[in-house]
Order: C-alpha cells, then sequence, then structure tokens
C-alpha cells in the first residue's frame, strides 16, 4: 500500500467512470434500441461473439494507446483499462436491457439472455472508451503543461507511428458510427434499390466527405512540417480512411449475416452504402486525436 | 537497481485506487465467465435445426371466451424466423376453423407466447389441434 499516497484520488475515478458512462450510453443508444442488434445477438454463433469480443477489445486497446489515454501510459494501464471498459460495458448492457424489459431473468434461456447482452456490452464498451476520453478534459496537476509539451514532442518524434495511430482511430470511428447503422434493414433496402449510378455518387461524396475532414483536421495545424506536399498527403489520407471505413462496413455487415446469400454487387453496394456513414467516422474519428 | 526504479516510476504514474482496481476485477470475471461460457458454447455447438414444439390450452377471459393460450419452444440449436402456426378446430372430420398465430423470432433454447381466437366454443375438448406451419432460417 505504499503507493497509496500517489494514487488517484477516488472522487476522480469516479467522474471518470461517470464520463465513461455518459459516453457509453451516449454513442450506443440507438443500438440499445434497435431490434435488429437484440435479433443479431441470438442469431450469431457462440463462436462469432467470441471473435466480436476480441475484435472489440483489440480495438480499445488501440483507442486507448493512440487516443484515449496520455501518450506515456504504460502497456499494462492499457490492458487494464481496456478491461475496466469492457466490464462497465457489460453491466450498463445489462441493466439498460433490463429496464427495456428486452431480457429477464426467467422465462428467457441464459443463451439468448447472454447474446444480447454481449453484442451491446461490445457497442457501449468502445463508448465508455471514447467518453471516458473526450467527455471533458481533467486539469490534471501543475504538471499538466509540461506533460502537454512532452506529448508534443514525443508525438513528433513518434511520427513514424503516427499512421498507425490514425488508422485505428479512424478505425474506432468508423466502427462506433457505422456500427449504430449496420444492423438496420434499411442499409439492404437502399442497397438493393439502388441503381448503380446511386452507388458511385455515394462513394463519391464519401470520398468527399473524407477529404474535407481529414484536410481540416489533419492539415490546419501540422501544414508547416509538411514538405509542401499537401496534395500527396491529402489524397494519401483520404485513401487510408475510406479504406478503413469499408473494411469496418465489411466486418459490421458480415457480422450482422447481411453477406449471406446475396450477390458480390450487393455485397458491394451494402459497403458503399454503409461507408458514406462509416467514412464520417472514420474522418471525424481523427479530429478527436489531439 | 535503476532499471527497476524507473520501472517503478512508469508504474506510479497512473497508479490505480482500490475502486479502480475493483472494477477492473469485476470487469475481468465478467468478461473471462463470458469467454469461458462462450468457449463451453462453441465447444458443445453443433449445428442443429430449430426443433419446435407447440403447446396450447384454453385460457378464456369475459371479452374473449374462446381464447387459447399458445406456447412455442424451440428445443434445437437454431433460432427460427418468422413462425407460423395454426389452431385448428375440428368436429368429427370435419375442420370447422383454422386461427393463425405469427411470431417474428423464437430464438434457440427459448419460447415464445401467443393467444388465439376463435369465434364458437370448440365441442369437445379434443377438438382442436396445433401445428407449425412454416418458419425460416434467419
Amino acid at each position: 500500500m505504499k503507493t497509496n499516497s500517489l494514487s488517484r484520488p477516488v472522487s476522480q475515478s469516479l467522474k471518470e467512470y461517470a464520463r465513461g458512462v455518459a459516453g457509453g450510453l451516449l454513442f450506443s443508444f440507438p443500438m440499445l434500441y434497435t431490434m435488429e442488434v437484440w435479433w443479431a445477438g441470438f442469431i450469431a454463433t457462440p463462436f462469432q461473439l467470441m471473435v466480436l469480443i476480441v475484435v472489440t477489445y483489440l480495438l480499445l486497446l488501440g483507442y486507448n494507446r493512440y487516443a484515449g489515454m496520455r501518450p506515456d501510459a504504460s502497456w499494462r494501464s492499457v490492458f487494464v483499462d481496456s478491461v475496466e471498459e469492457m466490464g462497465l460495458g457489460v453491466i450498463l448492457s445489462f441493466g439498460i436491457l433490463l429496464m427495456l424489459n428486452r431480457i429477464s431473468l426467467h422465462g428467457m434461456s441464459v443463451e439468448e439472455l447472454m447474446s444480447k447482452v454481449i453484442i451491446e456490452a461490445m457497442a457501449i464498451s468502445i463508448g465508455v472508451s471514447v467518453g471516458t476520453a473526450q467527455l471533458g478534459v481533467e486539469p490534471d496537476d501543475a504538471e499538466e503543461e509540461n506533460g502537454e509539451e512532452q506529448d508534443r514532442i514525443r508525438q513528433e518524434q513518434k511520427r513514424g507511428s503516427g499512421k498507425m495511430a490514425t488508422a485505428v482511430i479512424a478505425l474506432c470511428g468508423a466502427i462506433l458510427v457505422g456500427g449504430n447503422v449496420a444492423p438496420t434493414e434499411e442499409i439492404l433496402m437502399i442497397a438493393v434499390e439502388a441503381e448503380p449510378v446511386h452507388i458511385l455518387s455515394m462513394a463519391l461524396v464519401s470520398l468527399v466527405l473524407s477529404t474535407v475532414v481529414v484536410s481540416f483536421s489533419d492539415f490546419r495545424n501540422t501544414s508547416a512540417v509538411l514538405n509542401g506536399n499537401v496534395v500527396f498527403n491529402i489524397l494519401y489520407d483520404t485513401c487510408i480512411s475510406y479504406l478503413i471505413a469499408l473494411a469496418a462496413s465489411a466486418f459490421s455487415l458480415w457480422f450482422f449475416g447481411r453477406f449471406d446469400g446475396v450477390s458480390f454487387w450487393i455485397v458491394t453496394a451494402q459497403c458503399i452504402t454503409l461507408g458514406v456513414i462509416a467514412t464520417l467516422g472514420a474522418s471525424a474519428g481523427r479530429l478527436l486525436i489531439k | 537497481m535503476e532499471v527497476t526504479k524507473e520501472k517503478e516510476n512508469k508504474e506510479t504514474k497512473d497508479p490505480k485506487n482500490l475502486l479502480e482496481w475493483g472494477v477492473f476485477t469485476v470487469g475481468l470475471v465478467l468478461v473471462l465467465a463470458i469467454f469461458a461460457y462462450l468457449g463451453y458454447e462453441t465447444y458443445t455447438h453443433a449445428p442443429m435445426s430449430p426443433e419446435l414444439s407447440v403447446e396450447y390450452w384454453p385460457a378464456p377471459t369475459k371479452a374473449q371466451p374462446y381464447r387459447y393460450h399458445v406456447l412455442v419452444r424451440n428445443t434445437g440449436g437454431e433460432t427460427a424466423e418468422s413462425v407460423t402456426l395454426e389452431l385448428v378446430m375440428q368436429q368429427g372430420s370435419t375442420v370447422i376453423e383454422r386461427s393463425e398465430l405469427q411470431i417474428m423470432y423464437v430464438p434457440q433454447e427459448s419460447e415464445r407466447e401467443g393467444w388465439i381466437n376463435f369465434s364458437r366454443k370448440p365441442a369437445t375438448a379434443n377438438a382442436v389441434s396445433a401445428r407449425i406451419m412454416s418458419y425460416q432460417k434467419p
């Protein structure tokens, strides 16, 4: 207990949890109130649910490493915090689903209860992570300014891993924003009823959106660092953002069983349709990295 | 010696209090329990089509005197979607009345309930029979 005097005050942890809970609910209430998500729970096989948990944990690790916590946080803390967030997600998911009468403790099989809780918990835990990091800035200590300066230097030094960080953040943003819409029937409906010209325009709009957000988020402050090759960088980042958004769309659509027994064209159309939203998430996610 | 000190410094940079360790422990236990459960389910999971059975019994009310309570149970290993079932009222070999009930989903190892109304009183207690008409793979 010698670290007791050094450890964070309980009130600060409580504040962080409050932010986490607020963020978790803010980002995942749409999913908690969507029936396709409850159904996805019991339609998914146990193995698929395990894959989902692992993927979510990896996303949490990535997000906490690159955006959620101070850059000098140790990996141990990142692992521990990710588990905490997942635990909070499970508890919140259980409580909210119980409140909404989507699960009940008697008359419902364990399979159904568990699958609904797990699938919603994963969405909530990413929200908890983002909420803890983004909702409000904690004025830490007197060393904050010093720390910030250090962070900046470190970030400059770590430009090599900067691309990696952006990719991870983009992926989290894409999953968080796109995941809310992925389970709905509307994506399939739009994709099935769209003519190729619609799909093409969706793809173009996604690229434009991505470019706009990327150029305003990334290049406003760092233009001095670039070697004049702004166009290349914007193009590069836009492409990466869009590809990540499409990959995130594809994963979430696959998870919700939207690829079963449909033609390649419908698969593509669905990815592009969801991609519009996921791109915004991917690019906006990068605004969060500061 | 210096290395351990440095390490200690790093560890205490984000020190945790008892509350946080508590939340971490609860979180870890929950996640591990979920994994154990899912692992067990994956191990014992055999692809098995839905296995639906119907139970029904009279449940009259003042406004619906010929109401039947219907319980559909899925003991199979897969969810059944759009389950349609019918209750048939017969007199001898002639069908007097049919009533249908549609249930959106009956998950595996789960049951769903509903009610069916007839417009007249069944002649005998066993004049009513039930069958699952159709369901689809989700």
